[in-house]
């Protein structure tokens, strides 16, 4: 057992060794992921969500000071007042411009400073029931605060029944800005940064690449008889198969340190609320793509072979994984496809814990589900090494 | 002198067809063993039965006292191969690839390290050791390749073709390099196409065609099978034994 250890960390040392000398290699592995990770970062930033205040329309059939101490107050609380007609509002509301609008009657302020009875209209499309409470919710803030005035003016006119209230001068003394006291609170929502999801995505994808190019590495030992060299000095098939893993690994656990160090301080990435659980799904992902690449070596007779098919499944398993787009915005069909996929389970392990504050055992069938995908691919190289003709 | 290797009815197949067939003969201990042959003849296959790599259909060999078939790993610590091909890491100096073989045949890092410089000496390379392979001369390599096979002290070498493509002055050296393990006590089996290396070097020659050998001798001996000794080249008794048709 020491002899097998020590012959797979030489392999590895000399193969690790080798690796940091290929400069196609190095650009591969670090540099090429981290350009696009920058780039797909900064592109999509220009399109994310505006950073505007949320737009509150408003239909009002008067002009009075009541009113304007109403859009006042909603702008103090953070909402840009849209002021329209009600046939404005009603046909952007058909035509799904916006989703409900608020409509004070006429005569509402005339009420309001005389001490009457009023509503405010909630008007809504039947789609959309988020919006028909946001909107309830602004009428109902509002009018608790318009029912102060109401009955400030219901007590003037009951102690000074002879001489009505003067609307101007209530308002006036009434006065407390904001008028409402309504705070919009965006829950469930973190600042916006498509590193987020970029860098992992191009992260699992160059693992992979550079672990599935590494399969041509035992391909050409094999071709130059190195490979016949090692094994005629007693060196086990096992043993070197170990130390081909090991050394993919440690090339992907390379990538995984400087691509999230990268990402963490230059692209003021979040690893979410368990950073422990994205360090153990990138290092699983890692013991993926080296099994991967350890299968594919002893799966083929050449390098063209290696090479070709070592792109062919990188390019193919990436999309479908879910590496150039977050796949919770994938078609179902797509999310169903990237469980075939050990991109897709590394992905989606990735979005929920950087993007929507998952826990690691959130995360733990994905997890499960690397380990599966691992050991598949190391027991099929392990029996086809075993079984192929002698080398 | 004493027996060596001794092989005894080899025999391998490849998709049913027979690549060497009942192959026997015997090296002994301190001798440079020639093996010639057409292309295909199965010297190529023959050595890898001989150094472990393949395993015979039938028959066996004796390397040292140890059967190859039987056990292996005894007869590994007493071979070195060096293969036809260019078997190193041409990313990596001289050093480190025969400090890298050293060490996965056993040596300790430091001991393949000290090993790899008496070895670099030996092939005339202590200079230039901690280039990359890359750099080097495709004669300089050759050395290396040789070398390899020098780092675990082997008694019995293997060297396949081991002056292919290079210039006479690396050819020499390596003629030098193979005189001298001989003197050191290293026992060497030896293919090769060049005749008049073969007839320079070889103590003993056999001869392999279609899977057999067809004649075991020293070189005087096989050229006075064919006419007079001193008259007859090499190239003659081969092409003698083994027809002038063209292989593929």
């Amino acid at each position: 057992m020491i002899t097998f250890f020590r012959h797979a960390f030489i392999l590895a040392a000399k193969d690790t060794r080798i690796f940091w000398r290929d400069r196609f290699g190095l650009v591969l592995a670090f540099l090429f992921p981290l350009l696009f990770a920058f780039a797909f970062s900064h592109a999509l930033e220009d399109g994310g969500p505006p950073a505007a205040a949320p737009r509150l329309t408003v239909v009002a059939h008067e002009q009075h000071g009541v009113l304007r101490e109403i859009w006042a107050g909603l702008a103090a609380s953070g909402w840009a007042v849209d002021e329209r007609t009600r046939q404005e509002a009603v046909d952007a509301v058909e035509n799904g411009e916006i989703e409900g609008f608020l409509l004070f009657p006429e005569g509402f302020s005339t009420s309001v400073t005389t001490g009457g009875e009023t509503r405010i209209h909630v008007v809504v499309s039947g789609n959309h029931p988020a919006a028909e409470a946001v909107l309830q919710g602004v009428a109902r803030a509002v009018g608790g605060r318009v029912e102060t005035l109401a009955l400030a003016a219901r007590a003037v006119g009951a102690l000074r029944p002879a001489r009505p209230p003067d609307a101007e001068a209530m308002l006036e003394a009434l006065r407390l800005p904001p008028l409402t006291s309504l705070e919009v609170t965006r829950t469930g929502q973190r600042r916006y940064n498509p590193a987020n999801f970029t860098l992992p995505g191009y992260l699992t994808m160059f693992v992979f690449f550079a672990a599935a190019l590494g399969a041509g590495a035992i391909v050409r030992e094999r071709q130059t008889r190195t490979l016949e060299r090692l094994m005629s000095t007693g060196v086990r098939a096992p043993s070197i198969l170990a130390g081909k893993f090991l050394s993919g690994a440690g090339r992907g656990v390379a990538q995984l340190a400087v691509l999230w160090t990268v990402g963490v301080l230059g692209l003021s990435m979040d690893l979410g609320a368990s950073p422990g659980a994205v360090v153990v799904v990138s290092l699983l992902f890692v013991l993926v793509s080296a099994a991967f690449g350890v299968m594919l070596a002893v799966m083929v007779d050449n390098l063209r072979s290696a090479a070709t098919i070592g792109v062919f499944a990188s390019l193919t398993l990436a999309p479908l994984g879910g590496c150039w787009w977050p796949l919770f915005i994938a078609p179902e069909w797509l999310q169903v496809l990237a469980r075939l996929t050990p991109h897709g389970w590394a992905n989606d392990a990735f979005n929920r814990l950087m993007l929507f504050g998952a826990s690691a055992s959130d995360v733990a069938p994905a997890m499960l589900a690397l380990v599966m995908f691992a050991s598949v691919f190391g027991a099929i190289a392990l029996l086809r090494f075993r079984f192929s003709p002698p080398i | 002198m004493e027996t060596y290797l001794e092989a005894e009815g080899l025999t391998k197949y490849f998709d049913g067809v027979a690549a060497v067939e009942d192959v026997s003969f015997v090296i002994r201990r301190k001798e440079i063993f020639g093996l010639l042959g057409p292309n295909g003849a199965g010297k190529t296959t023959t050595i890898r039965m001989l150094s472990t790599v393949l395993a015979p259909d039938a028959g066996d060999v004796c390397v040292g006292g140890h059967s190859v078939v039987r056990e292996g790993d005894e007869v590994r610590k007493r071979i070195g191969i060096c293969p036809q091909e260019l078997a190193l890491y041409p990313e990596l100096s001289a050093v480190d690839n025969l400090v890298f073989f050293g060490r996965m045949a056993g040596l300790s890092g430091r001991e393949a390290t000290a090993r790899a410089r008496a070895v670099l000496a030996g092939v005339g390379l202590e200079a230039r050791g901690n280039e990359v392979v890359k750099k080097y001369s495709g004669g300089m390599q050759r050395r290396v390749n040789i070398g390899i096979a020098l780092m675990n002290r082997p008694e019995l070498l293997f060297l396949d073709e081991p002056t292919v493509g290079i210039d006479p002055q690396s050819r020499n050296h390596i003629f030098e390099t193979v005189l001298a393990l001989r003197a050191e006590g290293t026992t060497v089996l030896y293919t090769t196409h060049y005749m008049e290396e073969a007839d320079r070097l070889c103590d003993r020659i056999g001869v392999m065609d279609r899977g057999r050998i067809v004649a075991v001798d020293t070189p005087a001996e096989l050229k006075r099978q064919v006419g007079d000794p001193d008259q007859t080249t090499l190239e003659e008794v081969f092409l003698h034994l083994t027809g002038r048709s063209l292989r593929d």
